[in-house]
């Protein structure tokens, strides 16, 4: 006797049934969501207007929109890079820091009369854009080498390491790089160095363009070249790799090199093209969101632009629901994480197909194939 | 600052009853979350369930102005908290990496959001009820001893009974032993007869009990308030300690010890106004952890060969 849910053997992996239960997932996150603007006595479809109104519908919040996805882009880049090669990190808070750090620094050194004197422009940008990717890849390569040479977790290494990195960034603010004043912070970068901005009206920085560029580079690399396609063998199966004659070892060593220096320039887009000089708490978790923003992507480096931005978007009009509603928006929060775990528990339906004969009769012999794989039945999620 | 100060005992009392303050909540999540990464199921989640469980017990001993009420409030939150969260683990056999930081977000959101929606813009008291320091008649009078062992609340020395307990559990029930198989070998485990996933559910649970206590120690013991920041960092204190102890009970104690020391130590330098960077002590610690379960000494064989993995029956 056939079911309505007929269990399959594989997930059904169709563009079609991914995009289905995707959006699935995100419609059951917005209507859980609503239930907290009823609680504030907003109407739901209101309170989602109000928060996409600012950041999609006024160029000034588009500006912001875009500032917070630059580097929430760039660590999500990051992360399918490392994430697709096998290798779990964690650690984009510390490379973000440690970036950051070493762009400031630069960007102090070119100061008039500071060591280095003013740089040209372009000079600039390219040496903090190489200093920031090494340092980043530095910091992360050595927890690939961990992972590769001697078998430690990535995933606890690379979380622990973040601390060790907020902990250098506090040092440097509060110590040799702190200016004269009550605060822990550098002094402001020399102007000069400033990302220059690419809307007028808006503060939207040319750290976007970086984003939209590095997620160019990296399909490129993932779909088009030989070592992104011995990457992804490595993250797939390690012992197929080795077999093949890829040296997984270095593959790893390369992919957190890579992903790392990727959290390092998140860092100097944050720190170049928004706060314009260094101070402790920089980071504000934003390694975690990227992350999450990879995530929602399903580690696609195209889709993560549109995703950044949209989270960089709610996240501009959150806090403008907050200043007029009295909304908190702390709300966004609990959207944005719902959204990724509502994703990850409908991928189950897609272990399933729905069986449209036996909804009429409960005797149907003959199952038929299911073309979206289970899409139905979301309500569950 | 002389040697001969920092030698002062006023100063090593000062320091060591801060240590064994400060190691509490986090080495009572790490005993918890050993259960969790016993039976093979990291659970990161620990630091949202600790904020929320921070959060529940701020607003009970708030309202009611009793603690224990406050305690097992909290407790009950981190079970709940934990119940999706194992479901998600175990059942929807979901990357335990993603689910457990993804519900840090979660858990920020709703702490925020909650704490916002009950308090508004209330004036708040300096502070709620709290748990008081223990005086224990002779022996709080000890020299030395005395202030740092026997001056600190209940929730102390609950959380030291509570670390013996675990290792008896652990190491000498049947219970303990089903765990650790999930933990090493969860298709061996299977093949005996035990439930797997039912053990990992359990020992997710617990994971989630200790560390809402953990919240509530936080607040109920130290600080009295609650901030979004209040818990930031011990759930991820807590794996360190959990793997600097070698996921061994026992250990973990020393392990929450010497983090505790160094956090403390760092305060006490602060204000003595030495010139040692404070950041090199707070560093200390994670830089430790790191190089312990970097494998560089060959302490890859005591994590549970199974962490990570969900575990599909064939």
């Amino acid at each position: 006797m056939a079911k309505v849910f007929e269990r399959r053997l594989r997930p059904a992996d169709s563009p079609l049934a991914v995009a289905g239960t995707t959006a699935l997932a995100l419609v059951a996150a917005m209507i859980l969501t609503s239930f907290l603007f009823l609680s504030y006595g907003a109407h739901p479809l209101q309170a989602y207007f109000a928060l996409f109104r600012e950041p999609f519908a006024t160029l000034r919040g588009f500006g912001y929109a875009l500032v917070r996805a630059s580097p929430l882009a760039l660590i999500a880049l990051g992360t399918i890079v490392s994430w697709r090669s096998g290798l779990a990190y964690l650690g984009f808070e510390g490379c973000f820091v440690i970036g950051a750090a070493a762009a400031a620094w630069l960007a102090l050194l070119t100061a008039p009369g500071a060591r280095l004197g003013p740089l040209p422009g372009a000079l600039f940008l390219t040496l903090a854009i190489l200093v920031s990717f090494a340092a980043g890849g530095a910091w992360a390569g050595i927890v690939g080498v961990v992972r590769a040479r001697l078998g430690g977790s990535e995933v606890l290494i690379s979380l622990m390491a973040n601390y060790v990195a907020i902990f250098i960034l506090q040092y440097l603010v509060s110590g040799p790089l702190r200016a004269p004043g009550s605060l822990p912070e550098t002094r402001q970068l020399p102007r000069a160095t400033w990302l220059p901005f690419i809307l007028p009206g808006t503060r939207a920085h040319a750290g976007i363009l970086l984003a939209l560029t590095a997620a160019a580079l990296v399909w490129v690399l993932l779909k088009k070249m030989p070592l992104g396609y011995e990457l992804i063998v490595t993250g797939f199966n390690q012992l197929a790799a080795r077999y093949a004659g890829i040296n997984v070892a270095r593959r790893l060593v390369l992919a957190a090199f890579l992903a790392g220096g990727l959290g390092g320039l998140a860092g100097t887009v944050e720190v170049l093209g928004s706060q314009h000089r260094l101070m402790d708490g920089i980071s504000g978790g934003v390694g975690f969101v990227g992350i999450i923003v990879a995530l929602l992507a399903r580690l696609n480096p195209i889709a993560v632009i549109p995703t950044a931005v949209l989270y960089g978007g709610m996240s501009v009009g959150a806090d403008a629901m907050q200043r007029r509603a009295n909304i908190p928006s702390s709300i966004t929060f609990i959207l944005e994480s719902l959204a990724v775990l509502l994703v990850l528990i409908s991928d189950v339906l897609r272990y399933y197909r729905i069986n449209p004969s036996a909804l009429w009769s409960r005797q149907s012999e003959a199952p038929t194939e299911g073309t979206s794989g289970g899409t139905l039945g979301g309500a569950s999620g | 600052m002389s040697g001969a100060q920092i030698l002062s005992s006023a100063f090593l009392v000062t320091w060591f009853a801060a240590s064994v303050r400060l190691a509490g909540p986090v080495l009572l999540a790490a005993l918890g979350e050993t259960f969790s990464e016993r039976g093979g199921v990291l659970n990161l989640g620990i630091e949202g369930t600790i904020l929320l469980g921070a959060l529940a017990s701020f607003l009970v001993s708030l309202f009611t102005g009793m603690t224990s009420i406050a305690l097992l409030v909290a407790v009950i939150v981190g079970i709940i908290a934990s119940v999706f969260l194992a479901w998600m683990y175990v059942t929807v056999k979901a990357s335990q990496v993603v689910t457990g930081l993804v519900f840090n977000v979660l858990a920020l959101g709703i702490a925020s959001t909650v704490y916002r929606r009950v308090l508004g813009d209330a004036a708040l008291p300096e502070s709620i009820a709290m748990f008081h320091p223990i005086h224990i008649r002779h022996l709080s009078d000890l020299p030395f001893v005395g202030p740092v062992l026997f001056g600190q609340t209940i929730l102390l020395y609950v959380t030291l009974a509570l670390a013996v307990l675990a290792n008896f559990v652990l190491f000498r029930t049947h219970f303990g032993l089903a765990l650790r198989a999930s933990g090493e070998n969860p298709a061996a485990a299977d093949s005996a007869g035990i439930s797997v996933d039912r053990i990992r559910y359990v020992g997710v649970l617990i994971s989630g009990a200790t560390a809402g206590m953990a919240g509530a120690y936080v607040v109920l013991a130290q600080v009295g308030l609650f901030r979004e920041a209040i818990t930031s960092g011990e759930g991820f204190i807590a794996l360190a300690i959990v793997i600097f102890g070698r996921w061994n009970p026992l250990k973990a104690v020393g392990a929450a010890l010497a983090f505790g020391a160094c956090d403390a130590l760092q305060l006490s330098l602060q204000v003595f106004g030495t010139r040692i960077p404070a950041q090199l002590l707070l560093a200390l610690p994670y830089v430790v952890t790191i190089l312990a379960i970097s494998g560089l000494f060959g302490s890859k064989a005591v994590q549970p060969a199974a962490l990570m993995s969900p575990y599909i029956k064939e």
